[in-house]
């Protein structure tokens, strides 16, 4: 398939986020996972030695903790816009899964699509959009609409 | 082989059998086609088709939900300094507490005993949607001096508007955390919560904090639109004569300056609108009329200095350390 049948969308942010102040957009992360399951052994050393400074880095980000029998662990990352996004973490690692809760938490929600152009402004043209009469004297004749 | 397969056979029906006896799929379960999927998935769709898809949970009824901590880290990630308690009665909506009433007493729980001490938020509803409208006209008023009233009042109006509010308050979570009689929770719900949120943030903080807020959350949403999209003026030429014999500038003279493909079904015309033998502004239009119209569209957004083109609104963050440096250089 081309590029031009795909999904895409514009450059924007959420609610003009970082024009006045700039909002995390990641409002609530729970962690599943299993207590005994082999997979979730990464995930059990990142509670153990980096969930809490994870926590409080982040404060405006609510982090939930849930053991449960559970085969595949995940994390369930929740934005201010609405969207829920779920990543798979089996057999990773300490060091993998924090990297993939801070490219979680600096994400603004907004679905992942082929963005049209990688740039966007608020004022299009400052001198005005062109027309072919642009920079011409006007006529000094009388101009009269035909019928 | 054949012997093998034979005793693969028995062990299969036995375990069949054992399933049909014992029912315990645990112990008993046969690595084969699972035939009844089939069905069951059927049963299933022909089940979503006739009641349609479920209804919508709110969050607070989901796993993992802890109101105290979400509470908190809606003033913190907004990187405001709430009062706990009162931002957490700014949720509480009149008609919440109006429904857990009638569901208590439809329990059959005691009033008397158990009595519903929430205290919902009318006041602060008000007292934000007050500052609101205070604080935007007295922006706009700054920000577009040259600007009538009327249309101070109409950019107002469109800034706290239902829809508008209603945006900015889910995008920043205030959806979740409110209490309200019925799920999902209505439009002017959602907007009376937004105010109690300002209402709050003005009683724990200043009249400062919550105006920079408002700066950063809702005059923000004026960026890229049009003025009349926000002031539907009927009749602008009308106006711009209006504010112009209040400015005491000679009266507009519309002329024809180009046009082009008159003959044509695309036809062009660009009215130039002249005072005192200076060109106002020019419009383009398919007929004359709506060039003209468009003209005095174009020179009504210069004269009140909305144009498209003017220098963006100062949104810059360095006014919100400001009182921490003073704070630090006080202590």
């Amino acid at each position: 398939m081309t590029s031009r049948g795909t999904t895409s969308r514009f450059l924007k942010s959420v609610l003009q986020n970082g024009v006045g102040r700039y909002v995390c957009q990641l409002k609530r992360v729970s962690i599943l996972f299993s207590k005994k399951n082999q997979g979730s052994l990464g995930v059990r050393d990142f509670i153990e030695d980096g969930i809490v400074d994870y926590a409080k880095k982040n404060p405006g980000t609510v982090v939930y903790v849930s053991p449960q029998p559970a085969r595949v662990p995940k994390i369930v990352a929740e934005y201010l816009n609405g969207n829920v996004k779920e990543e798979i973490i089996t057999n990773k690692t300490s060091l993998e899964i924090s990297q993939l809760m801070t490219k979680l938490t600096n994400q603004s929600g907004l679905d992942i699509i082929r963005i049209r152009k990688p740039f966007h402004t608020d004022s299009p043209s400052i001198q005005g959009l062109w027309h072919p009469f642009t920079n011409r004297p006007p006529a000094i004749d009388p101009i009269m609409p035909r019928p | 082989m054949a012997a093998v397969h034979l005793i693969n056979r028995a062990v299969a029906t036995f375990g069949n059998n054992c399933q049909r006896v014992c029912r315990n799929v645990s112990f008993t379960q046969v690595r084969e086609k699972k035939r009844w999927m089939r069905a069951y998935t059927r049963i299933m769709a022909l089940k979503l088709k006739l009641e349609g898809p479920p209804k919508p949970t709110p969050r607070s009824h989901q796993p993992n939900w802890d109101y105290h901590a979400e509470v908190q880290a809606f003033g913190i990630r907004l990187n405001e300094d709430f009062l706990p308690d009162l931002l957490k009665s700014a949720f509480v909506n009149p008609c919440y507490v109006q429904a857990e009433q009638e569901r208590r007493r439809a329990l059959g729980v005691d009033s008397e005993a158990t009595a519903l001490t929430l205290k919902d938020n009318i006041q602060l509803s008000k007292s934000g949607a007050d500052f609101t409208k205070s604080f935007l006209s007295d922006w706009c008023r700054a920000s577009f001096p040259n600007m009538p009233a009327e249309g101070v009042e109409s950019i107002v109006g469109h800034l706290s508007n239902p829809p508008v509010v209603t945006n900015v308050a889910k995008n920043l979570g205030v959806e979740d955390l409110t209490m309200s009689g019925t799920f999902p929770a209505p439009d002017h719900v959602l907007q009376s919560t937004f105010m109690a949120v300002i209402g709050a943030l003005l009683e724990s903080s200043s009249s400062q904090r919550a105006g920079l807020f408002l700066r950063d959350f809702m005059v923000t949403q004026l960026i890229g639109k049009d003025l009349f999209d926000m002031w539907p003026v009927v009749n602008p030429m009308g106006l711009l004569v209006e504010e112009l014999t209040k400015r005491n500038i000679p009266l507009p003279e519309p002329r024809l300056i180009r046009s082009a493909g008159a003959s044509t079904v695309l036809p062009l015309y660009f009215v130039g609108l002249y005072s005192d033998k200076k060109l106002l502004a020019q419009g383009p239009g398919e007929t004359l009329a709506v060039a003209e119209e468009e003209a005095a569209r174009v020179a009504l957004r210069k004269l009140f200095g909305y144009t498209e083109n003017r220098r963006p609104d100062d949104f810059s963050p360095q006014q919100h350390q400001q009182p921490m440096i003073e704070s630090v250089s006080s202590n």
